[in-house]
């Protein structure tokens, strides 16, 4: 009796592992049996929160297994791990958020060598992936945050660029781009040459000391160009601590509900967003309509607001833009509802 | 009748596979000084511990006057008036003289609050005791070993105690010092003060105890008074054996010496050192302490380097500018201070054995043989019967005696021409002590070139082909053993 | 007065000390803002939550451990209190947010004291292992998330200021948090229990040998379980602080302060082995630390070396001490003519 068991179980075990084999690769097997990871660059950040209702969101229109998994710390080796995990695990599609791109290119090659496809966030200059989708032009969306600043400052004056981490890909261009901008429109601003950018660290207290060392050694600088979610919570303490508020300025991004108080208090004017549910959904949406097996062609349609007009960026087969920018103020931070 | 002030009955105590005492009693009468005695891992140490509450025995009981405990805790014990100087001396050496000197009352008295002109009052009521000259603000750390004990001897003499325990007090002391420490146990007497104290040298045990107990295999053999006592039964009642003590003569010396030294010097410690050693010799070099003959062993072992004259070993000059090149040249050193130069302690006794012997017992690869290592092992166990229910056991599980060996043990093991030995058997008992010479003197008749440091002079006189007298740093004699007695030898060290 | 000046060199505080202020000089050369009263009220009030970290990790150290756990128990500890009180709506004062993450501190490092007081397991591994559990909690089990509002009571009493400093040339200006005052009052807490208590000498003599101190007398078991205690009250009230003077909850912004903190107390001459160390020395380490590390820009090291920098100055500055105090102390073997006594 035993054995009988034993041997209809060995071959249940073949069957399924056959069955198994024969949906592997893109374009196959059930669309109910696929599974669509999306790995943020950690759990509690509001904005990988945020993320994750767009994430789950998709999951319940579409009736797929697309879920977000993040580690609990930012932290590039944790990100890794996990998507060594999950390629272990043979998920079909993993959308990623990359802490570092330079230190995910191995681990997302491994990916795509096992059949996986691959889809990032926020990481336009990483090669081993499908495609990368960025809510907008980072350049395009860099030139926004710094017509933001410019109007705050009367386009006058010393500025400076604060990132997470001068690793980090997107921030880095969105800052360049903002200068670019600043050079082609705004002749009567100028960058702080000592020191053209600086770091947040992802951590607001940080963001704080920073801005009021900068503030310190540099007593013309006039305004700071922020980036990272954390930057402009961070610098608008150090302002209206050290009394500058109405005399220097920031601008950056920022979710609403985080900045309701100071952006009515008017210690930061605007900040610019997009929202990263509808980034999580659009990356979502790619991972699928590839898994369908569906033609990637300019400009793509992933029917998600924002992404419904996604062009390839100039010289680049993988990296996908949309127009999905929104400001937010004093006067509309309410009304978004997260 | 004389009032017994510390009574233990029956008491037994195990560890993991060793029965360290099997039902052992003891009376101590007020102010009577008693000594106990045994073989290396007899359980002196752990009755001790018992007594003071270290340890929780497994059975049996420990009375003082009126009040019985089954166990008993530090703080009882000294609240009882207990106080004990362990082996180890149980100091802090990261704290100041006076707080070790002043913690144990001050949490007798449960004080809270640390007052320093209080713990300084006591700190200088202590050491005036025994007029012990040093700075109160010192760290214990930075002080030498003799003074480190006389920290802990002080503390336990300052106590208001009725009962003090001393494990193997003298062992560091030297003569001097154990003179001053015998004095002060008297005056204690006269007080009515009981010392209960440990040793393995004899003459220690007739000059100064009054009642003596002997252990051994964790029973107790005898107590009886020291006036009905001579050296053979000493023996006898420890080991169960008889002893000879015989003289050494060696067999065949090389004619060519095995190591020369000439006109060794180092700054500050020794100056113009010359002598030979022969294969099949053993070479005795005594003196106080502090005439150089510890830093001279550490130079002929690379451990410091001579700053004039040369070393040569089997007609070759070599430099020895570390233990690695020493050991290279053949030469093995077991140092004086087993537990901290000699031993690693958490490390298992096997793998203390073994651990300069690697080399050898490597294949070319580097991969060590685990059946030659097993029987290399269990070989010196065997040979210098160090009591270990398994020699996986950790080294600090075995008894002071039998760490020892185990140091030598590690040197044995290696191919060695010339064995320097620097108090091989300090703190070993007679039994182990002899057992420790046999195989000493069987080494030599082998052909090795031995040489023993040590202050021990019977030892010396039996042991030793030759015999070397250092003087503040000067070789004040050079004498063979028929023209020795530890008279004359006495007289040249002082 | 020779024998004093001799006392100094042989102290690791004395030369941790100079490296301050040549880096002090250092920073004003290059900026001209270090000796500026709102600077120095910057670097105050950046050293209160580093500072309180550096006197609970610095009492471990001495006790013979290490507690790398604290900035997870005190993420956990005040992710709880804010979001408590922030589900009941709280309004009053900031007594009760005070009292609440003390209560949480004691329990959370109890658990610590506990698994190393009774198990006696290796205080590294032990809260290597509760901090992932620490974290763990607060992110899976309380779902941790940003908070951006936190109850009035809180911001007000990290927004209070004891006085406000303003530099006359450039205006600024940079307010002295009323939480200074924690450290402050936490610091001479501290140096009341390790020096006039036996609670705090018995610390100093675990660290120096476990088994005498427990031969001595001392209650080794209720030393380190109350230490752990302590530290976890202290490390809680540093987390309360951030978020107040934050005015708002990030659960993840002190998370890897460990090793720069254990870095600082060591500085200042803690021995990792245990059993001695000054707060004096404590706090000038940290101090060294802080100020490194918020003043960067001020010194101009471009944003690219900063780590490298931070990381040389701690070996060169461990190093430098290390070498000194082994020269001063260096003890001449007993000469041939003043043979022993
Ligand atoms: N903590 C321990 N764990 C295991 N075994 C132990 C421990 N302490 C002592 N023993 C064993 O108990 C026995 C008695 O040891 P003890 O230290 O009492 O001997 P001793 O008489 O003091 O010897 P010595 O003269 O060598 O100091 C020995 O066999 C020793 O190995
Ligand atoms: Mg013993």
């Amino acid at each position: 009796m035993k054995r009988i068991f034993a041997i209809v179980l060995v071959l249940l075990l073949v069957f399924s592992t056959a069955a198994c084999a024969k949906t592997a690769g893109p374009a196959k097997g059930k669309e109910s049996d696929w599974e669509i990871v999306v790995v943020p660059k950690d759990a509690t950040n509001p904005w990988f929160v945020r993320m994750d209702v767009g994430v789950k969101e998709y999951a319940k229109e579409s009736g797929l297994n697309v879920y977000q998994k993040g580690t609990p710390e930012i932290d590039a080796t944790l990100q890794s791990q996990l998507i060594q995990d999950l390629i272990a695990a043979k998920v079909d599609a993993i959308c990623v958020v990359p802490v570092d791109p330079g230190s995910l290119e191995p681990v997302l090659k491994q990916a795509r060598d096992k059949g996986i496809i691959v889809i990032a966030h926020e990481g336009a200059p990483l090669t081993n992936v499908d495609y990368d989708i960025e809510a907008f032009s980072n350049d395009q969306y860099g030139a926004f945050i710094m017509d933001n600043l410019a109007e705050s400052m009367g386009e006058e004056g010393l500025y400076t660029t604060m990132v997470a981490h001068v690793t980090n890909a997107s921030h880095n261009e969105w800052a360049d781009g903002g200068v670019k901008r600043q050079q082609e429109k705004y002749p009567n601003m100028t960058l702080l040459e000592a020191e053209p950018r600086v770091e947040s660290e992802d951590n607001g207290d940080i963001a704080y000391q920073t801005a009021k060392e900068l503030f310190k050694k540099y007593p013309d600088l006039k305004g700071i160009m922020g980036t990272s979610s954390y930057d402009a919570p961070g610098v608008a303490r150090a302002i209206q601590e050290l009394g500058l508020e109405g005399k220097v300025f920031t601008s950056g991004t920022g979710m609403p509900a985080d900045n309701a108080e100071l952006l009515k208090a008017g210690a930061v004017k605007a900040l610019t967003l997009w929202d990263p549910a509808l980034a999580g959904k659009a990356m979502a949406a790619l991972a699928v309509k590839m898994l369908r097996g569906e033609e990637i062609k300019d400009p793509v349609d992933l029917g998600v607001e924002g992404y419904t007009n996604l062009k390839f960026k100039e010289g680049s087969s993988t990296v996908l833009e949309g127009e999905g920018w929104i400001v937010i103020n004093a006067e509309n931070v309410d009304s978004f509802g997260f | 009748m004389e009032q017994n002030i510390l009574k233990v009955t029956d008491i037994k105590k195990s560890f993991a596979g060793v029965q360290a005492l099997k039902g052992v009693s003891l009376e101590i009468n007020a102010g009577e000084i008693h000594c106990l005695a045994g073989e290396n891992g007899s359980g002196k140490s752990t009755l001790i511990k018992v007594i003071s509450g270290v340890y929780t025995p497994d059975a049996g009981q420990i009375v003082f006057g009126e009040k019985t405990y089954n166990k008993i805790t530090p703080i009882e014990s000294i609240r009882n008036g207990v106080q004990v100087i362990y082996q180890d001396f149980s100091i802090f050496p990261n704290l100041t003289v006076m707080e070790n000197l002043a913690f144990n009352q001050e949490l007798a008295n449960k004080r809270k609050l640390v007052n320093r002109r209080r713990m300084r009052q006591i700190a200088e009521e202590a050491i005036g005791r025994i007029h012990f000259d040093v700075d109160l603000d010192a760290k214990v750390g930075s002080l030498s070993v003799a003074s480190k004990q006389l920290v802990a001897i002080c503390r336990a003499l300052m106590f208001d105690a009725k009962l003090i325990i001393m494990d193997e007090p003298t062992t560091a002391l030297t003569r001097k010092e154990v003179n001053a420490l015998f004095k002060i146990i008297l005056e204690l007497k006269d007080q009515g003060i009981a010392t209960l104290f440990v040793s393995h040298k004899l003459n220690e045990v007739f000059e100064i105890s009054e009642r003596f107990t002997i252990l051994r295999n964790g029973e107790r053999v005898i107590t009886g008074a020291t006036s009905e006592l001579n050296n053979k039964k000493f023996a006898y009642y420890m080991t169960g054996r008889e002893f000879e003590d015989g003289s050494f003569e060696p067999k065949d010396i090389s004619k060519e010496p095995i190591l020369e030294a000439q006109g060794l010097g180092l700054d500050g410690y020794f100056d113009d050192v010359s002598f030979r050693l022969h294969r099949g010799e053993i070479l005795g070099i005594t003196g106080l302490l502090g005439s150089g003959r510890t830093e001279l062993a550490l130079s002929l072992f690379g451990m410091r380097q001579v700053d004039s004259g040369t070393i040569t070993i089997e007609g070759k000059q070599v430099r020895l500018k570390s233990p690695e090149i020493a050991m290279n040249h053949g030469i093995g050193y077991v140092p004086e201070d087993r537990l901290t130069e000699g031993l690693f302690l958490p490390r298992s006794i096997g793998k203390n054995i073994i651990v300069s012997e690697l080399d050898s017992l490597s294949s070319r690869l580097g991969v060590i043989n685990r059946t030659d290592k097993k029987k290399e092992i269990h070989r010196w166990v065997k040979e210098l019967s160090i009591a270990t229910p398994n020699p996986d056991n950790a080294c600090s599980t075995l008894s002071g005696g039998n760490q020892q060996r185990v140091v030598l043990a590690k040197w044995l093991a290696r191919d060695l021409k010339i064995l320097i030995l620097n108090g091989p058997t300090m703190g070993v008992d007679i039994g182990s002590k002899h057992d420790i010479h046999q195989l000493l003197k069987r080494l030599a008749e082998q052909g090795l070139g031995i040489i023993i440091i040590s202050d021990d002079i019977p030892e010396i006189l039996a042991n030793c082909s030759k015999i070397l007298i250092m003087r503040n740093g000067k070789i004040n004699a050079m004498l063979s053993p028929e023209e020795a007695d530890e008279q004359i030898i006495f007289q040249r060290m002082a | 007065m020779t024998k004093f000046v001799k006392n100094l060199t042989q102290r690791n505080e004395t030369y941790i000390f100079i490296v301050i202020v040549v880096l002090s000089l250092m920073i004003q050369f290059r900026s001209g803002q270090f000796f500026t009263s709102n600077n120095i009220v910057d670097q105050l009030s950046a050293l209160i939550v580093p500072g309180l970290f550096a006197l609970g990790a610095f009492m471990v150290i001495v006790s013979g451990g290490v507690d790398v756990s604290c900035p997870a128990l005190a993420s956990l500890s005040m992710y709880a209190t804010t979001r408590i009180l922030v589900d009941i709506n709280y309004q009053g004062g900031i007594f009760l947010p005070i009292i609440m993450s003390l209560f949480f501190g004691a329990i959370l490092g109890a658990i610590n004291g506990v698994l190393i007081a009774s198990f006696n397991l290796p205080p590294l591994i032990v809260t290597l292992g509760t901090s992932s559990v620490f974290k763990g909690i607060m992110q899976g089990v309380l779902g941790s998330v940003q908070i951006p509002v936190i109850p009035r009571g809180m911001s007000s009493f990290g927004a209070a200021s004891l006085f406000i400093a303003k530099n006359p040339q450039t205006g600024l200006t940079s307010r002295m948090p009323v939480a200074f005052m924690a450290l402050v009052i936490v610091l001479i807490i501290v140096y009341f229990f390790l020096q006039r208590t036996m609670y705090g000498r018995g610390l100093y003599a675990v660290g120096g040998n476990e088994i005498s101190a427990h031969r001595a007398g001392f209650n080794v078991w209720m030393i380190k379980f109350l230490l752990y205690v302590g530290v976890g009250m202290i490390s809680s009230l540093a987390g309360l602080i951030r978020v107040c003077m934050m005015t708002q909850a990030h659960p993840t912004n002190m998370l890897g302060m460990e090793m720069m903190v254990i870095a600082g107390v060591v500085l200042g001459g803690t021995a990792i082995t245990g059993g001695a160390g000054s707060l004096t020395g404590c706090m000038l380490g940290t101090i060294l630390i802080v100020a490194v590390q918020n003043s960067l820009i001020l010194l101009g090291i471009p944003t690219f070396w900063q780590g490298l920098f931070l990381g040389l100055l701690i070996l060169v500055g461990m190093g430098v001490s290390a070498l000194q105090v082994t020269r001063a102390t260096k003890v001449k073997g007993p000469m041939i003519k003043g043979a022993q006594s």
